[in-house]
């Protein structure tokens, strides 16, 4: 479906729903095509092209707001989407009130980042690519098995959104990611799974070398493994395991969830919450983020907030509803979540420290590096801060990094936790996370309670 | 949903290069949705979804190619596009398609897409009301139903033409019981592909007031103990474990590429010789059941392990290739936006001989636990865990104080063979299973059973 016939279709959607009986109503639609391969044993095993949409519909009646969507945009789904739209706002009693926003200053924004190179996204280029690359890592070492998995994907697509306000905004994005992943063997019959990941916006600008390398000490250095023994560590949350860690608890810092008393940082806005060494910034304009984030999906302007300054729990995520019922501003967090607008960040950045990942290992002297948590939409009490999580990493011996340790748990409290980080790295990396990107450096916490294997 | 001659002039032009097999897969969902929060509606959505999907293979390579353009032309214009990207193989013959056959496993006297949603506000408001008196620490209480009907047709050049249709209802309930700052959840979730009836008949005071109790009893407790003990897994959501520790390992996703544990071990002992397992798509009204397969096959009632030894995998056609044999009927997808693969349905260890009463009575140290929440597992090492969501701590063959925070680790090869008590009192729950070919509803189930030695990871040394 092109853009010109959604948006004339949502023109005529909106007319046609407040002759309807809606007092204020909004469409918007949102449109994706991809490109997805994948690289086994030296063939294109997969090759996926695709093209989808979604028309979405909201209503406001007496307050309540009923939502309808379709991917069918003809005559007969405009009556269709009105109807259930307003059976929705029948039976709604939401308490907090819902809005239909336009802001006159900036009601029709324009913001088109797609660039030029997302027309080098082929097959071809991506089987190149693809194979070359699986080629590389098989060749990095012989206790390498397999590659299991090797994906390239890109994908882009146009989001507006219209309102009965006056709203008619347009923003949209592209991105290519390669995920890989391996199985190697050791001499004694024991094996490992590791992989690494990019994201970029010009399949030209992927570093292979640079890829192999990290690639290789993920995969490789898991070789040997064992738990080791139980006890309270120093502990270095590796970049990954960081963004991990953050992301399973970043549900208490949405507004939401701190009014409907799901988050402990509820009425908290303004208090020491952390080390003073961590600073976590919502920053949808991020110069290095892939796609940038100008207005949320209620059409309002997004912003530059501290989330965590210093220390200092410096606002929540607001979108419209929730800020109205706090009596402040929409910090623009606002994104379509099933039949309904969740707070969401756009991108997170942790604030980096000074200090090279090896110099934070030779600060803690002696302790663990956690490269990854498993389970963490199982084994975390988002709501208590608790987690007990399995995890992989290293032995930190004598200011170094030591021997891969697997099979253990990490266990605590996440609030606990992020009193005690001593220093942050200058490490940082992105992850895709929300609706953009997660920024963050490894830190480093002064204790953690680790359970592995009471013999080592 | 295109007429027969319209999928054969699709399938024509995916064919046109050197595939030596083309599918089309066509959808058409409808669902609805209601939630409430503390006794107001505070979520009704509605949504419709078609969409298109075409799969070529040539030996184990394969094209998928999909829109929410259902636009013949459009698709056919994609299924050109599709056969250019087949780079290998002869041309092959389709086959003439048979009669249109329709099946499914719903099991519907009460069809909930006609139920007025007015309805399922009031039956979960009663939920709400008992929650929110019937005890201080109850906090919240949340609730809510989802239903949606799928119907999915299948052609392909082999002369398939099938269309299965499901139909699912899911009731969720969610109490918080808070105390100082802390907060614990009890919850229920089960789902059917019975009618709006298997509503009508929920107990729904009853297990409101088991949840609140869980959060309750939760919310009060210490923290579970760290080290390697044995474990008892109540029946039912219990199973979670063999689903994620075992059940993946034995998917053609894995086993096919040799990226599983279980690879080449097909008539081995993988697991105790107490323990047989099933996966079984065929049960009638059950939530993770179904006809016809995401590739046409009929689904199947599977033996999975008998007394310990591993009788089959979980095939789908790409994995058949790869594994030489034939699929069993096990293709599923999310929706048009996947290509199918092999998943599981209904899985779950069957019943032993053991009371349930006796497992906890001869269990002298270990954790028994009453619900587990989710877990995950990687099927190349074998690593797993697991939460468990009510727990309590055994001492002398009695269930003692309730402990919280508790996670299972091991390795699921290990876990399988270490199991030395299976219960008689199987039963199964509703889950949705994550995996390459999305998000698709299946149930877990076990009778109670016991694992010898389980390293549960905890806060307490």
């Amino acid at each position: 479906m092109d853009i010109k016939t959604a948006e004339e279709f949502m023109t005529r959607l909106i007319e046609k729903g407040k002759a309807y009986g809606f007092e204020e109503c909004e469409a918007s639609f949102l449109a994706s095509s991809s490109i997805s391969m994948d690289i086994l044993n030296g063939e294109v095993s997969s090759y996926e092209s695709s093209a989808t949409s979604a028309l979405s519909f909201r209503g406001l009646k007496n307050g309540q707001m009923g939502y309808c969507s379709t991917n069918k945009l003809d005559d007969d789904s405009i009556e269709f989407l009105l109807k259930n739209a307003m059976e929705n706002c029948d039976v709604l009693n939401d308490e907090d009130p819902q809005f239909i926003y336009c802001d006159e200053n900036n009601k029709d924004l324009y913001f088109s980042q797609i660039t030029d190179a997302y027309e080098k996204n082929t097959y071809l280029s991506f089987s190149e690519l693809g194979l070359k690359l699986e080629k590389a890592i098989l060749a990095l070492d012989d206790r390498i098995d397999a590659v299991d998995y090797l994906s390239i994907t890109c994908s882009t697509g146009p989001f507006l959104i219209i309102n009965s306000k006056g709203l008619h905004s347009y923003r949209d994005s592209d991105g290519i990611s390669i995920f890989a992943g391996a199985r190697a063997t050791d001499s004694d019959g024991s094996c490992k799974s590791g992989g690494h990941y990019w994201v970029g916006k010009d399949i030209d600008e992927f570093d292979m070398d640079k890829f192999l390398a990290t690639f290789k000490e993920n995969l490789l250095g898991k070789m040997g493994a064992k738990s080791c023994r139980s006890g309270t560590y120093k502990a270095i949350f590796k970049n990954e395991a960081f963004q991990q860690f953050v992301s399973a608890f970043f549900g208490n810092f949405l507004a939401t969830s701190m009014q409907r008393g799901l988050s402990l940082l509820q009425g908290r806005e303004g208090e020491v919450i952390a080390s003073d060494k961590l600073t976590i910034e919502d920053v949808p304009m991020f110069e290095k983020a892939l796609n940038k984030i100008p207005f949320d999906d209620e059409g309002v302007l997004t912003t530059r907030k501290a989330i965590i300054d210093k220390g200092v729990f410096a606002t929540a995520l607001y979108n419209l509803k929730s800020a109205n019922k706090a009596g402040i501003e929409s910090t623009g967090n606002g994104f379509r979540s099933g039949s309904g607008i969740s707070e969401m960040p756009t991108n997170l950045v942790v604030k980096p420290g000074t200090k090279t990942f090896d110099e934070l290992v030779e600060e803690a002297g002696e302790g663990i590096i956690l490269t990854d948590l498993s389970g963490l939409h199982a084994g975390v009490n988002s709501i208590s801060g608790d987690f007990s999580l399995l995890c992989e990493g290293y032995l930190i011996e004598n200011g170094k990094k030591g021997r891969p340790v697997e099979q253990i748990t990490v266990a605590g409290n996440f609030y606990e936790i992020i009193t005690t980080i001593i220093e942050v790295g200058s490490d940082i990396i992105n992850i895709p996370s929300g609706e953009g990107e997660f920024f963050t450096p490894s830190v480093l916490v002064s204790q953690i309670a680790i359970s592995g294997d009471a013999e080592l | 949903m295109f007429n027969d001659a319209d999928c054969l002039r699709i399938l024509d032009a995916a064919m046109s290069t050197t595939a030596d097999m083309a599918e089309v897969f066509q959808e058409v969902k409808e669902s609805k949705s209601v939630s409430l929060l503390n006794g107001r509606v505070i979520r009704a959505g509605t949504s419709y979804e078609a969409g298109t999907g075409i799969r070529l293979l040539s030996g184990t390579n394969c094209v998928y190619v999909y829109s929410g353009d259902n636009d013949i032309d459009v698709l056919i214009g994609l299924a050109k596009d599709a056969a250019s990207a087949i780079k290998s193989g002869s041309k092959t013959d389709i086959m003439a398609l048979t009669e249109l056959c329709r099946t499914s496993k719903a099991k519907v006297v009460i069809d909930p897409m006609n139920v007025p949603k007015k309805d399922s506000v009031d039956f979960l408001r009663q939920a709400s009301d008992f929650a929110l008196s019937y005890d201080p620490l109850i906090t919240q209480v949340a609730g809510a139903i989802a239903c949606g009907k799928r119907t999915a047709r299948v052609i392909n050049t082999r002369g398939v033409n099938k269309e299965d249709t499901t139909q699912r209802i899911r009731l969720s309930i969610e109490t918080i019981a808070t105390k100082g700052g802390e907060k614990q959840t009890g919850r229920v979730a089960p789902g059917t592909m019975r009618g709006y009836e298997f509503i009508n008949e929920y107990p729904v005071i009853d297990k409101t007031r088991e949840c609140c109790d869980t959060a309750i009893r939760m919310v009060n407790a210490g923290y579970a103990p760290s080290g390697k003990m044995a474990v008892v897994l109540g029946n039912g959501f219990g199973g979670v474990i063999f689903h994620e520790a075992c059940g993946h390992a034995l998917e053609a996703t894995s086993v096919g590429i040799r990226n599983s544990y279980f690879t080449d071990m097909k008539g081995k002992q993988i697991a105790s010789s107490i323990v047989s397992a099933r996966d079984n798509a065929r049960i009638e009204g059950e939530w993770g059941s179904y006809a016809t397969d995401d590739e046409g096959n009929e689904s199947s009632d599977l033996l999975l392990i008998e007394n310990g030894i591993l009788k089959n995998y979980l095939v789908d056609e790409i994995g058949a290739r790869r594994m030489n044999c034939k699929p069993t009927g096990c293709a599923r997808r999310q929706d048009y936006s996947y290509a199918p693969t092999s998943r599981m349905s209904n899985t779950y260890i069957c019943n032993g001989e053991s009371d349930p009463k006796d497992i906890i009575a001869n269990t002298e140290y270990g954790l028994y636990c009453s619900q587990m929440g989710g877990g995950s597992v990687d099927t190349s090492t074998g690593d797993f865990n697991f939460a468990v969501t009510e727990g309590f701590m055994i001492r002398n063959g009695k269930v003692c104080e309730p402990v919280r925070g508790a996670t299972l680790i091991g390795k699921g090869q290990e876990i399988l063979k270490n199991i030395d008590m299976v219960g008689s009192d199987l039963k199964i729950s509703a889950g949705m299973c994550g995996s390459v070919s999305g998000s698709i509803p299946v149930t877990v189930g076990q009778p109670t059973l016991r694992v010898s030695s389980i390293l549960v990871g905890g806060r307490e040394a």
